[in-house]
């Protein structure tokens, strides 16, 4: 067969044309690739079907079930249901489909390298030429690539972001972790160092930079770090305190109060003391959260340890002391003392407090009392005896100071005090223990009032006390007043009472019916009485000398007796 | 004497005196990668270069020209012109191919009457997606634009914005440039269809 010279030029221009077609399908596949976004690949395949001729795209079916048509959704919605069906039936090569109103519709694969990822559907008119339907095949498979393709950068990217949020989150992690840890060794050194409240103080202010207060559990500020220390330190009523604690308390963790952030040093229910971190503006973070967490538990562990000491010395000194007051081997003593910061090898007397506070307990007298000798360096050796307090001072003061210190810490209540002896010798502190007792017991007979007194001022009692014989001392009473004793007994009335009043008044009818509370005229009245039983003539002095030694010395019978 | 190869500005790609080159970008930030190289290595080269922009001003593109390139002269010199696509493709608010081959026949011609030895173009084609008179002519005007190049010592390159173009308008556009640019690669479009054989294949 023979080719004209017409035909051969048209032969040259299809095969150019159709060898542009592939050339523009290698390149559309660069471009879809390059895109990398599913739609817009999608988009260029679909509205580069028409340039190999007359067809056009129906939609993309993928093996998942989705559909994507070109334009709105909605155009291509009864065209999706229409395929659906015959799509299953096919296999991963696609084939020919019917479709209302188009005389060719066939099924694409979109081959991937893993393996189908659903058709590419197109239609025309009539069925296109053979070099046509290459086209599109080769289309949808480049379509196919290009969204495999996509897809497994997707999945790369959503991996890459997975990997860098569990990075991230790890990083977090290990920096919070690094954080707790720095937190945990700064306050392990000021536990190992035996740094104190101060120390616990210090080290949180340096790892959050916030101002810090430890406080008792009453809010008396024990250790400040950082700037702005209140002078005076503000300390809250006892009631809101109280319910501050019992808050922290409930809530197991640190609490915000006004502007701070607080956390107890509990180490059981009982509150030991509070730590806080002043931030007014509210700022503090999980960082200063943790901080303060573990340094409520290094503050715990330090006063637990103090509540401890004090207590085993506590014990000491109370073990001490009444082994002292009962008599005990003296170099032993001695040396116990010197260990507890005591020196017994100077002179030593014993000191009796007795009173209470505005409540029932006597454990806050107890205190008083030694806070008070504390403060005013009466001594440390003391210790809780019935009602009473004893404590072995070397000091010499004036007593009544001592017994308004007291009352102060005690905020009110009663307090009085009985100053034995001087002892040379622990040994002589039972005897001082004895004065002591006898000075307090005197001074309700001599004065009435609280007061403090001291058993070598007692003068005529002292002597009294200290007669060996009490049956002379007996005698002597009886001989004076042996009549008007027997007279009260029978007749259950007060004359040595009232004489006893009248001779202490230096015979002032005035003064003495006041000390009574009684009237003038009964006062003479039973006067008149002692003169007619006892005999006595009230107007002569040494009557009246005899008379009064032996008032006191009943006074002092009836009390060592007693 | 003609240059064996011209530099675009960008590491490894060279053109050849008469490229018709389309370009295919993302965005405007990519449009500039190779747009601003390609302009700063005409200017360094002493090319004429004519610039027609339509996303942006042409004081965008002189400004991120840079510093280290000596403006003042160059554009009082008129080496270098950026101009708008409304003061050119679409002058009159029309496009018209005649019109706009007499546009470069003029621009290159008197560049190269007035004594440059080349001449590199650009054409930002996003104005192609106006709805205006004669834009539907733009496949053709590509067409004809491979008979023009030839005239003049000159290379062109025509940008479009993948995004924006149609696949249907991609492919003409691809079917009448010998040559396209592509992430970063230059490759040879053999198969293209002269002008006659495009126009011809669409009737």
């Amino acid at each position: 067969m023979t080719v004209t010279a017409p035909e051969a030029t048209r032969a040259d221009t299809e095969l150019r044309s159709q060898l542009s077609d592939l050339q523009c399908l290698l390149m559309l596949s660069m471009l879809m690739t390059e895109s990398g976004d599913e739609g817009k690949i999608l988009q260029l395949a679909a509205t580069s079907v028409p340039s190999f001729g007359h067809t056009h795209l129906i939609g993309v079916r993928f093996t998942d079930g989705n559909w994507w048509g070109p334009g709105p959704a909605a155009a291509t919605e009864g065209l999706r249901d229409e395929v659906q069906a015959q799509v299953a039936l096919l296999d991963a090569s696609g084939g020919a489909i019917a479709v209302a109103g188009q005389g060719w519709t066939w099924a694409l694969p979109l081959r991937v390298f893993a393996g189908h990822l659903g058709y590419f559907i197109v239609a025309a008119a009539k069925e296109p030429a053979a070099s046509e339907q290459f086209l599109l095949r080769v289309l949808a498979q480049q379509t196919g690539v290009a969204l495999g393709n996509s897809r497994l950068h997707t999945k790369e990217r959503s991996s890459a972001e997975e990997l860098r949020a569990a990075n991230a989150a790890l990083a977090e992690t290990v920096r919070a972790l690094e954080q707790s840890t720095q937190i945990h060794d700064r306050f392990t050194r000021v536990a190992m160092a035996g740094e104190g409240q101060d120390g616990v103080a210090r080290a949180l202010h340096e790892l959050t930079g916030y101002p810090v207060a430890v406080e008792d559990r009453y809010g008396n500020l024990r250790a400040w770090a950082g700037p702005n220390r209140p002078d005076p330190y503000p300390k809250d009523p006892q009631a809101r305190r109280e319910q501050m604690l019992r808050r922290a308390l409930r809530e197991g963790r640190p609490i915000r109060e006004g502007g701070r952030l607080v956390a107890l040093a509990s180490p059981s229910a009982e509150v030991l003391g509070v730590l806080a971190l002043i931030d007014p503006a509210g700022a503090v973070g999980d960082r200063e959260q943790i901080a303060i967490e573990h340094g409520a538990t290094v503050l715990a562990m330090e006063l637990a340890r103090l509540r401890s000491l004090a207590e085993a010395e506590l014990r000491l000194r109370r073990d001490l002391v009444e082994e002292l007051l009962s008599g005990t081997e003296e170099e032993g003593a001695v040396a116990r003392a010197q260990a507890l910061g005591h020196d017994l090898e100077q002179r030593n007397r014993v000191v009796v407090a007795e009173g209470r506070g505005r409540v029932k307990s006597q454990e806050p007298f107890f205190h008083a009392v030694r806070r008070a000798a504390r403060d005013l360096h009466v001594g440390s050796l003391l210790v809780a005896r019935g009602d009473s307090v004893v404590l072995i001072s070397d000091a010499d003061l004036p007593w009544e100071r001592f017994r308004m210190a007291i009352l102060t810490e005690l905020g009110g209540g009663r307090c009085s005090l009985g100053v034995g002896g001087w002892c040379s010798h622990p040994r002589d502190l039972p005897r001082s223990y004895r004065e002591g007792q006898l000075a307090l017991q005197m001074q309700g007979i001599a004065h009435g009032k609280d007061r403090a007194t001291c058993y070598d001022d007692l003068g005529v009692y002292r002597i009294l006390c200290e007669v060996q014989d009490g049956s002379s001392v007996e005698r002597f009473v009886r001989q004076w007043l042996g009549t008007l004793l027997e007279y009260d007994e029978r007749k259950h009335s007060d004359l040595v009472t009232t004489l006893t009043q009248y001779l202490e008044c230096g015979g002032s009818y005035d003064a003495t019916a006041l000390a009574l509370s009684v009237h003038r005229s009964t006062l003479k009245y039973r006067l008149q009485r002692i003169r007619e039983i006892s005999g006595h003539n009230l107007t002569d002095p040494d009557t009246n000398f005899n008379l009064q030694l032996a008032t006191r010395a009943w006074r002092t019978l009836q009390t060592l007796q007693a | 004497m003609l240059p064996s190869s011209v530099a675009v500005g960008i590491p490894g790609v060279d053109l050849a005196p008469g490229d018709h080159v389309c370009v295919f970008y993302p965005g405007l930030a990519e449009r500039n990668e190779i747009l601003i190289p390609y302009l700063r290595a005409g200017l360094q080269a002493g090319d004429k270069c004519v610039c027609v922009v339509d996303a942006d001003e042409p004081d965008d593109v002189v400004s991120a020209l840079g510093p280290d390139v000596d403006l003042g002269g160059r554009l009082g010199r008129q080496q270098l012109e950026v101009q708008r696509s409304q003061d050119t493709y679409l002058k009159g608010g029309a496009f018209s191919t005649e019109a706009m081959l007499e546009f470069w026949d003029r621009e290159v011609g008197g560049a190269v009457e007035g004594g440059f030895s080349f001449a590199r173009a650009a054409g930002e084609m996003t104005w192609a997606l106006r709805q205006l008179p004669g834009v539907d002519e733009l496949i053709g005007y590509e067409s004809r634009l491979n008979q023009f190049l030839p005239r003049y010592p000159q290379v062109i390159l025509c940008f479009y914005e993948l995004d924006m173009f149609s696949g249907e308008l991609l492919v003409d556009v691809l079917k009448t440039h010998p040559k396209v640019l592509l992430g970063g690669m230059v490759l040879d479009n053999p198969y293209y269809l002269e002008p006659d054989e495009f126009l011809a294949s669409r009737n």
